[in-house]
This record gives C-alpha cells, sequence and structure tokens, in this order.
C-alpha cells in the first residue's frame, strides 16, 4: 500500500479531543490496530497537546503505510516540549514525564521542525504490527 | 501505665504545620479527615452520568486545592474554606464534560457492553482486538463502536508539566541550552515525586507497570484483576490527578 495521508487542522481544547480521538480511532480501524494501540496513540497526542498548553490551533498529520502510523503535530508553542523530547537521558525509574510516556506508547519520536517562532512540529511514529 | 492519649491534633494546627513547616503527612491527615466532606458532597451529583467514584476523586482534587491555598491568617474554619473549593471542582467537571452527558442511550447500552466484549475477544484472541472485530462481536458497526468508546472515555487530560505555555516566548533550542539541566531534572523530580506520591497505591503499581516495567494494559488488567478498559482510564485519571497535583 503506498503511503496515504490525512490531515487535520482543529481547535485545542477539550471541547476538540473527542474529534482528535475519533479520527484517531477511524485510522486505526483503517489499519486494523489493536484496540489498546489504538488507546496508545490517543494517550501520546492528548499528553502532547497538553503539554504543549493552550493555543488556539493545531495541524495533525496522519501518514499511513503498510508498516507504520507516522503522526506530525505542530506547531506547539511551548519552550518546555523540546527538553521534553530532547533533553538529557531517560528520567530514573519512578520519575513519569511526557518523555516516559511517549517512549512507552509510541515507537518513536521526536521535534521534526523548529519554527522561525520557536514553535515545534513534533513526530510519533507507531509500527503496524504484522504490517 | 500511660496518661490520657494525645488529642487529635487540630486542624488548623495541622494547617499550620503543612504551610509553616512543609510536613506532608499533617496534610495526608488532613485529607484523610475531610474525605468524608467530599464523599457527602460528591453525591449531591451522583446520577447525572458520571461514576460516583469519580465524582468523588475530583472533589478530593478540590479539597487538596483548599489544603494548598488555606491562608492561616484567616480565622476560618477549613471545612467552610473547602466546601466551595469542592463543590467547585465538582461543577467544572461537569461542565467541561458537558458533551458526555448527552449521548444517545444507545450509544450508552453499547458501551456498557464494551468492556466485557473487549476481554472476552482478548481472551479469544490472545491479543487486543481490532475495532472491526469488536464491532462485529457487538454487531454494530465500527463507527457506531468508536462512538461508544468516546462516549465512555469522558475524562480530563490535562499536562504533566506546571507551565501552561507562559514562557512559549522562548526560543526551544535557547532554553535547552540556557538553563542547569540537572538542575532542571532536579527540580522537576522534585515535583514529580510528590504528585506520584499522591496517588493511591494501586493506581501508583499500575503507573509503575505501564510506563516503567512496560507491561500492555492487558498484562496489567490480568495482575490486577480489572479490566483492560479500566486500566486505561486509570491511567489517565492517574495522569490527571499527577497534573492537578502539580499545579
Amino acid at each position: 500500500m503506498p503511503s496515504d495521508r490525512i490531515e487535520l487542522t482543529t481547535p485545542v481544547g477539550r471541547d476538540w479531543d473527542p474529534v482528535v480521538r475519533l479520527v484517531l480511532g477511524g485510522i486505526a480501524d483503517r489499519l486494523n490496530l489493536g484496540f489498546e494501540e489504538l488507546d496508545d496513540l490517543q494517550l501520546a497526542v492528548e499528553r502532547l497537546l497538553l503539554e504543549a498548553g493552550p493555543q488556539a490551533s493545531v495541524k495533525l498529520s496522519f501518514e499511513l503505510s503498510d508498516h507504520s502510523l507516522r503522526t506530525r503535530i505542530g506547531p506547539l508553542r511551548a519552550a518546555a516540549l523540546a527538553e521534553a523530547l530532547q533533553g538529557p537521558p531517560p528520567p530514573p525509574p519512578g520519575e513519569l514525564t511526557l518523555r516516559r510516556i511517549l517512549e512507552t506508547v509510541v515507537d518513536s519520536f521526536g521535534v521534526e521542525d523548529v519554527g522561525h517562532d520557536g514553535s515545534l512540529v513534533v513526530r510519533l511514529e507507531k509500527v503496524v504490527q504484522g504490517g | 501505665m500511660s496518661g490520657a492519649p494525645t488529642p487529635a491534633p487540630t486542624d488548623r494546627e495541622l494547617l499550620r504545620r503543612y504551610h509553616d513547616e512543609g510536613d506532608r503527612d499533617a496534610r495526608e491527615l488532613l485529607v484523610e479527615r475531610h474525605l468524608p466532606l467530599v464523599r457527602s458532597l460528591a453525591r449531591r451529583y451522583a446520577g447525572r452520568g458520571e461514576a460516583l467514584e469519580d465524582i468523588e476523586q475530583v472533589g478530593a482534587i478540590g479539597l487538596l486545592k483548599a489544603i494548598d491555598r488555606y491562608d492561616l491568617a484567616r480565622d476560618v474554619a477549613l471545612t467552610t474554606y473547602a466546601t466551595p473549593n469542592v463543590v467547585g471542582e465538582i461543577k467544572r467537571y461537569f461542565r467541561d464534560k458537558g458533551w458526555a452527558i448527552r449521548i444517545p442511550r444507545g450509544l450508552q447500552e453499547l458501551n456498557a457492553k464494551l468492556s466485557s466484549t473487549i476481554e472476552r475477544l482478548t481472551g479469544r484472541l490472545g491479543r487486543s482486538p481490532s475495532i472491526a472485530e469488536i464491532a462485529e462481536e457487538l454487531q454494530a458497526s465500527p463507527e457506531q463502536v468508536l462512538e461508544a468508546m468516546e462516549a465512555g472515555s469522558a475524562y480530563s487530560p490535562v499536562s504533566l508539566s506546571a507551565g501552561s505555555g507562559d514562557d512559549g516566548d522562548l526560543d526551544p533550542m535557547e532554553t535547552i541550552g540556557a538553563v542547569d539541566e540537572e538542575f532542571e531534572r532536579s527540580e522537576q523530580r522534585a515535583a514529580l515525586e510528590p504528585a506520584l506520591m499522591s496517588l493511591p497505591e494501586r493506581e501508583r503499581e499500575i503507573l509503575r507497570m505501564r510506563f516503567e516495567e512496560g507491561m500492555t494494559q492487558t498484562q496489567i488488567a490480568e495482575r490486577v484483576g480489572v479490566s483492560q478498559m479500566h486500566v486505561s482510564r486509570l491511567i489517565r485519571k492517574s495522569l490527571t490527578r499527577m497534573r492537578a497535583e502539580l499545579s
């Protein structure tokens, strides 16, 4: 299957979280992901948006292939996110940071782009089992 | 033979110990002492589409905030001060989730069957079932299943970080280089640990299994003896509660 792409620009906030979750659910159905994998993805996106803090809108881009789902989220304006994602080595056991959460629920992640205003585009990648 | 038992410290004494000396045990004691008040207030909001346990937990966050914000200079009983905080927190919870309480009955019924269906399919398939498999089992469409899942995923996730974009003017790369990383990490650690410790032991253990041991929700569900969906909800609720503690 060639890579397919879905793009969504949405306001950020609790009222809009269900929209993002439903879109992710539809993609998970399309990729035949298990319930847990869907839940992982939803958690990753939710935490990232929440860590980013209040902002008007965000663009989510989902790239689907046989083997993975690549999600790009941005622009995210919170400066603290960069450190959370690119900073020092993973925290020791007992600490529950955004980085540890993402390490658990997605296969890879990172800052893909930094805008002139310091905003970030973050990439999350989930391998499709049996893809 | 010892004399009369030592009288329990008053709320005011515990508040003083917490605020002036940073005694977290005193805070814990205050929380335990006033949880019946939270439960009593939470019961007023039962039967409105939310589990009483969830409402109580939200109310407890209001109690924690009241304890943290209490001004010792004011001559007011903690119960008097805490009540509007607890009620306010509960009302905010319902307001934020207004969309969730208006779901059609059909979806509510489908949602009620989801958890057991996922358990059954997980056992049968030996893995987490897909949306299509759940839909087939429930004789519903994938869209209906997703909507039903959404109807049940009503929660209020919030950020783990104490800030909320206030420093958004800074270049993130500058931020990385400009501060002492170890210092920042130790500050972060100092903030996170109490937040983690504020959770009930079972929820701490679930977070540890998920994010330290890397166990799947299914594995955790088996070990703890709850459903996979319940594990998912507990994880989110715990993260929410940690954030409330941090803020």
